[in-house]
């Protein structure tokens, strides 16, 4: 039996209802009087001066009620981190990637907004553009910024422990390699916002947007407003993984145009603006040297990686960082060497996705462990286990794994998928493969140098006791957090879910640093528990008062108070509430137990409204050195998956079977929220292993910026997911709560590798393996092998 | 992205229709699913002036079934086509090549003139409608006209339609006795996807267990448009089928594709064509099988 009421189940969704009925509003629903729409005109090239731009037929159509350019936006420069603000609203001097934004355009109906942004001329001087991490380092490349030598944008140098001296004493030395491809989040739900501008100044925009708060922000600083007079409001959002989580071109702009026109101003990308505006995945290339001992001791790893940025630097100095960082483990790792390169192209900006840099690192390095394993004559498993990390154990560059349910992970699925009976003797074309991973539960600090809370929430209880309401600025954006919190709170306070209703995603309701680094549970969670228990606290200070039982002699379970020692005499209360409501149809009658309803009632007669407050921010983490707080967190998620695949020798396609996967969560809040995110972090990771890139021409230009084109797996691509749930109770988290939405797509990729590996006996170094790319290794493994 | 203006016209009949190509010549195009057509407007790739929508009209999604074979009408979507008895149990290679196209969604609109019209050598009808020997039935308000499929393909998105002209009917011939036909795609992922190379065969046997009496080879993606792979058709007559000719078959159909090895295409041109080998192994096992099974 749990010992929770509310928390570990599989309460349906709170949103389900809405959604499922079409009811739910999403920013494309929503309308107000009045409204005009904008539209951009982005840059056909890669790299070009501006010369000009003549807006003055743009201006002259019937219907255009404002255009703007840098000349109007003003050139405050803005991005993600603040280290690297290389960004201005509409671009002035030159373009730097195709897209790139020259200026936007209000008009009364979007055909007209479209039309009148073709009639902007601008005169453009194109200059040589590099779009590879080679063209761009070459001597004599150009300057995608004139700030970043050698087209640079970003690099990390990190030692831990003495790599060579370790290296020395290795029995094993492997190097390998893997390179990816561009990926794209490919949420359903593009980019779209609605912005006013009311008569009193004050900025409201409604945006498809992960973070709230740090839209929040970047509006306030670009726009040269306060921040007191910028709220952002998230409806419903249809999937966000990283491209939603920092303030878009899309939102500036509406919001300029609002303030421009005092008219509410709506925006939406196309499918191909989200391709180009995305800033999802970098492609990566990774080098690595381990070495072990004879019996699988892993003793260091050296590690070289190179990241093609694109044009702008969004998340990516976090993004460097992280791929170094989150190999600190699961495994016990003495010593570690990084060099990590984020270089500026001619392509659109990458920026972060589900498993934000940690992902290729982590499909490189585990596929290199299976290579180790092979040699050394070992179980790969049992070479993971040999050097897992557990629960108290600090890796090499400070990550505290406070929790660790990692041996459990890959015990639960060597079980579920019976390892033992298939690993090595599956019939040829058919293999089995396993990988680990891990995450953080919540970035250690804001994006930002701050103080700041992560996060405030406040509950505040209706006058008759009936309904506790949750205000948070977290972003509900699918993955279920307003269900999270709602439970949450119901369990802190000790009432049924039904009582709680959450209103979430608004900057007025405090603030929340918004759904990013997989913090929302652990974090949102902890300020939730908090203020539960503060209106728990509350209703029972003010019980004890006219009960005169002391407060701790009491408890709230299941909407009803309970007294640990003898039950006072209720009747006088109940009947001081019966008489206050003898209108209400639904009075408890007198032999009831007493109610949180009643007792929240009570309290408001001598309290007001019942208002509870909860915060949180992380405690003091690890890690003095320089780039120390990209990888720190309060906890870590982590997860084994074992990958079952038949491989069609002859054309190359890979079919993926089985999928068994174990995440430590610490305590799910929600069993079934849990599973959807590690089926949803399965059918990401898939379809990167197999099928996902973003491709362009030579001159930087978009050729597969749709989702027929761009392949996500689709329903019938997904093998049957078997997701099994650890929990390894997280003394940093509420109730023993962490992520589950990131941590669970570190294995996947590599999972499929070491599979293929099983299946046929080629190992692949690039991604992603699509039927070609897979045809073709075996055709070279099998001439190679006929030499000699 | 905004669909540019047009005008929308919706005749009751087909006569009606054939009428208004004539008034519109080539300012109008026929709308059918418009999975392809609307889809290249919104991209800026074409902008008729007119519209003429026929899928309501009846006539065109019949599916007439005769001792002499089908009649199909042009009209007829592509779910309706991959769930159709008639189509089914002697066509099974039509069949396929309509569960292979795109997704359900895609499926309920689009239709089976559409996807030949749009002429893409990618597409999944063709392939298995030419190894049948279909033939297509073209009207315009002055005249009628019946021409096999093969020739009414004349490069890539281009056919022998004239401007007044629309597919009305797709006829395909009741197979003889002893034939048996298979289609096979290769797409990146398992549905909803424009496909790497497709092949479609059909053989005839001359008795139960007897020689290959002619053979038909379609294939997609190597070519301007659909392509006969002839050397591999003319090695499998005479022979008896079986394993080793249909390697040698592969063999030759590889040679009679002609891919483009187009930088930024799907496939490289080396592995396009090294599959049309491994699926006309395949697609002859296929119609072998059914050949010498099931039916007859």
């Amino acid at each position: 039996m749990s010992q929770y009421d509310v928390i570990g189940t599989r309460a349906p969704r709170v949103d389900a209802p809405a959604k499922a009925t079409g009811r739910a509003i999403f920013v494309d629903d929503m309308s107000m009087p009045g409204m005009l729409y904008g539209a951009l005109l982005q840059s056909p090239y890669a790299h070009a001066l501006i010369r000009g731009i003549d807006v003055s037929a743009a201006l002259k159509l019937p219907g255009v009620k404002a255009v703007v350019t840098h000349k109007e936006a003003g050139l405050v420069k803005y991005g993600v981190s603040p280290a690297r603000y290389d960004e201005t609203i509409f671009c002035y001097d030159k373009v730097r990637q195709v897209g790139d934004n020259i200026a936007a355009v209000a008009a009364v109906d979007m055909a007209t907004a479209v039309e009148a942004a073709s009639l902007i001329k601008v005169d453009y001087e194109e200059l040589p553009a590099v779009f590879t991490i080679e063209e761009a380092l070459a001597d004599g490349a150009p300057l995608v910024h004139d700030d970043y030598k050698r087209n640079i944008s970003a690099e990390v140098h990190q030692e831990f422990g003495d790599v060579e001296a370790a290296l020395k004493e290795c029995d094993l030395i492997k190097t390998t390699s893997l390179k990816s491809k561009r990926q794209d989040c490919a949420f359903i739900e593009p980019q779209g916002c609605i912005a006013t501008y009311d008569l009193s100044g004050n900025l409201t925009l409604y945006s498809s947007t992960q973070t709230t708060h740090y839209v929040q922000r970047s509006l306030a600083m670009a726009l040269g407003a306060p921040v007191g007079k910028v709220r952002v409001v998230k409806p419903y959002v249809g999937g966000g993984f990283g491209s939603k989580a920092s303030a878009s071109h899309l939102e500036m702009a509406a919001c300029l145009l609002a303030m421009q026109t005092g008219k509410p101003v709506k925006m939406i990308f196309d499918r191909e603006q989200v391709f180009l505006h995305g800033r999802a995945r970098h492609q990566f290339v990774h080098t690595m040297t381990t070495g072990v001992k004879k019996d699988g001791t892993i003793m260091a790893l050296k590690h070289e990686a190179w990241l093609n940025g694109g044009a702008y630097s969004s998340f990516g100095i976090a993004t460097v960082y992280y791929a170094g960082s989150l190999l600190g483990g699961p495994y016990k790792l003495p010593n570690m060497k990084y060099d990590g390169y984020r270089i500026a192209t001619n392509l659109p900006a990458c920026g972060a996705q589900r498993g934000h840099g940690g992902v290729i690192a982590r499909s490189c390095w585990e596929q290199q462990l299976d290579m180790i394993a092979e040699e050394l004559g070992m179980d790969p498993l049992e070479l993971r286990l040999k050097n897992i990390m557990t629960a108290g154990d600090v890796t090499c560059n400070d990550l505290d794994m406070s929790s660790l349910g990692m041996k459990e992970c890959i015990e639960v699925v060597r079980d579920a998928s019976d390892w033992k009976n298939k690993k090595g003797k599956l019939p040829q074309g058919k293999g089995i493969g396993m990988a680990c991973g891990f995450f953080v539960s919540g970035a250690g600090f804001p994006i930002y140098r701050s103080e700041t809370f992560h996060c405030t929430v406040t509950i505040k209880v209706t006058e008759d006791g009936g309904t506790a309401i949750v205000s948070t600025a977290s972003a509900e954006i699918g993955q279920g957090s307003d269900t999270t919190f709602a439970m949450i709170a119901a369990e802190g306070m000790g009432i049924p879910l039904g009582m709680v209703r959450i209103e979430s995603g608004d900057t007025d309701f405090g603030v929340d640093l918004g759904a990013y680094s997989s913090r929302q549970t652990l974090m949102t969670g902890q300020a939730t528990k908090q203020a539960a228990e503060n209106v728990k606290m509350q209703v029972l200070d003010a019980l004890s008062k006219e009960l005169h039982v002391p407060v701790e002699d009491m408890d709230i379970k299941k909407g009803y108070i309970v007294f640990k020692k003898d039950k006072p005499d209720l009747s006088a209360l109940k009947t001081r509430y019966i008489k206050e409501h003898r209108e209400w149809t639904d009075n408890p009658s007198l032999d009831d137990e007493l109610s949180f309803r009643e007792a929240s009632r009570i309290a408001f007669f001598t309290k007001g409204t019942i208002v509870g407050t909860g915060m949180y921010k992380p405690p003091e983490l690890g890690g003095k050195f320089k780039g120390a707080a990209v990888g720190t967190s309060p906890a870590y998620g982590c997860s084994a998956q074992i990958a079952e695949v038949s491989v069609d020798e002859q054309t190359g396609r890979i079919t993926i079977e089985k999928m068994t996967d174990a995440h430590d969560c610490g305590q799910a809040i929600n069993r079934t929220s849990v599973e959807a995110q590690m089926h949803g972090s399965m059918a990401m990771g898939l379809g990167e292993a197999l099928f996902e890139e973003v491709k362009f021409d030579d001159k930087g230009r978009l050729l597969n910026g749709d989702l027929a084109e761009y392949k996500m797996p689709t329903a019938l691509d997904m093998p049957p997911m078997e997701a099994l749930i650890v929990e390894s109770h997280e003394p940093n988290g509420p109730y023993g709560a962490k992520e589950v939405g990131e941590g669970n797509i570190m294995p996947t990729i590599a999972a499929v590798l070491n599979a293929v590996h099983d299946a046929i006996g080629v190992r692949i170094h690039e991604l992603p393996l699509n039927p070609e790319r897979v045809y073709l290794a075996i055709k070279e493994y099998r001439e190679k092998n006929a030499k000699q | 992205m905004l669909l540019p203006k047009f005008e929308f016209h919706e005749p009751k009949t087909v006569d009606e229709a054939c009428q208004m190509m004539a008034e519109y010549g080539a300012s109008a195009m026929v709308l059918a699913g418009g999975t392809d057509l609307l889809v290249n407007m919104k991209k800026k790739l074409l902008s008729p002036q007119h519209l003429i929508a026929i899928s309501r009209i009846e006539e065109l999604k019949k599916v007439d079934s005769s001792p002499f074979g089908l009649k199909i009408g042009a009209c007829l979507s592509v779910s309706d086509t991959a769930s159709s008895d008639a189509i089914g149990k002697k066509w099974g290679a039509l069949s396929a090549g309509a569960k292979a196209l795109g997704s359900p969604q895609i499926r309920n609109l689009a239709t089976i003139g559409g996807n030949l019209g749009t002429a893409s050598s990618a597409a999944d009808l063709p392939p298995s409608l030419m190894a049948y020997g279909a033939r297509v039935v073209l009207k315009s308000s002055a005249r009628e006209r019946t021409l096999p499929l093969e020739e009414f393909f004349t490069g890539s998105k281009r056919t022998t339609l004239a401007d007044d002209e629309m597919i009305y009917e797709i006829q395909i011939d009741e197979p003889a006795p002893y034939s048996g036909a298979g289609y096979e795609s290769l797409g990146v992922r398992s549905c909803q996807d424009i496909k790497i190379v497709n092949v479609a065969s059909f053989i005839t046997l001359d008795g139960p267990g007897g020689i290959i009496k002619s053979a038909r080879i379609v294939m997609g993606c190597v070519g301007p448009t659909h392509l006969r792979a002839h050397s591999a058709e003319k090695i499998l007559v005479g022979e008896k089928p079986g394993e080793a000719i249909f390697a040698r078959a592969g063999e030759l159909a590889m040679q009679d594709a002609t891919p483009r090895g187009a930088a930024f295409s799907r496939a490289s041109a080396g592995y396009k064509k090294d599959m049309v080998g491994v699926l006309t192994v395949r697609t002859l096992g296929t119609a072998w099988k059914e050949a010498t099974g099931e039916r007859n």
